[in-house]
């Protein structure tokens, strides 16, 4: 008795959780914090940018950034 | 280019442009009336503008086209003036003294005002920043901007040599 309630509040949690978190709606004008440089995954651009262009000019990667290449480099 | 390919094309470009530039309020609707804090902390009636020519420039400093935007308005303000025309641009950042450092560096005419909660934006129906909006001065809105580019200027000028022409 005392397992099936335990699993039945388990239960009601896990799908509160994963009903009552999530989405919220952003408007235009909220969004000053997205937009502050401390919130890009990158710390670096230009590094990023510089990886990137040389890893697209490898034949088996090409494409591998969504992007197709022909491997010359010259991208 | 198949006959079909050509029409969806041109109703593409027609879109886009539509879309970037300057584009005419789809059926003037009355502009709401909205209150807004002043740099001294008063609080300002938009409807007291009624009669006059009004921009409502929707910006905030962390938006990189709405701080170009600041000073090419403050130069249409400056020019527009002295027959009626008024620019309320509204500042939406969450921290005034974001603000008041970027004010602080760009001396201007234009009429600052303050909406730090977004009660205006989401009354106006801002969808992207900037957002501008051009009333005339029955209080309709005519003309309706989002996004800036320096190319856009002359759309500008036009309407709103337009809008004070008109009684």
């Amino acid at each position: 008795m005392t397992i099936i309630t335990t699993r039945r509040v388990l239960f009601i949690v896990v799908i509160s959780a994963a009903l009552g978190s999530g989405c919220a709606t952003v408007e235009p004008w909220q969004r000053g914090r997205l937009a502050d440089p401390a919130m890009v995954f990158d710390a670096d651009g230009n590094q990023v940018a510089y990886t990137t262009h040389w890893q697209e000019a490898r034949e088996a990667s090409s494409g591998g950034y969504g992007v197709q290449s022909g491997g010359c480099g010259c991208k | 280019m198949h006959r079909g390919q050509r029409i969806s094309f041109a109703v593409t470009v027609a879109l886009v442009t539509l879309a970037s530039a300057g584009s005419p309020a789809a059926s003037a609707r009355v502009a709401p009336n909205v209150f807004l804090q002043s740099a001294d902390g008063s609080m300002v009636d938009s409807s007291t503008y009624r009669g006059k020519v009004v921009l409502v420039d929707f910006w905030a400093t962390w938006c990189p086209p709405c701080k170009i935007s600041f000073p090419a308005l403050d130069s249409l303000y400056r020019e527009y003036q002295p027959r009626g025309f008024e620019v309320l641009a509204v500042n939406l950042d969450e921290e005034r003294r974001d603000a008041d450092l970027f004010l602080a560096a760009h001396p201007h005419h234009l009429t600052v005002l303050f909406d730090p909660l977004g009660a205006s934006p989401r009354a106006f129906g801002v969808k992207g920043m900037p957002s501008s909006f051009l009333i005339d001065k029955a209080g309709n809105i005519r003309f309706t901007h989002m996004g800036y580019s320096g190319n856009v200027d002359e759309n500008y000028r036009r309407e709103i040599a337009q809008l004070l022409a008109e009684r």
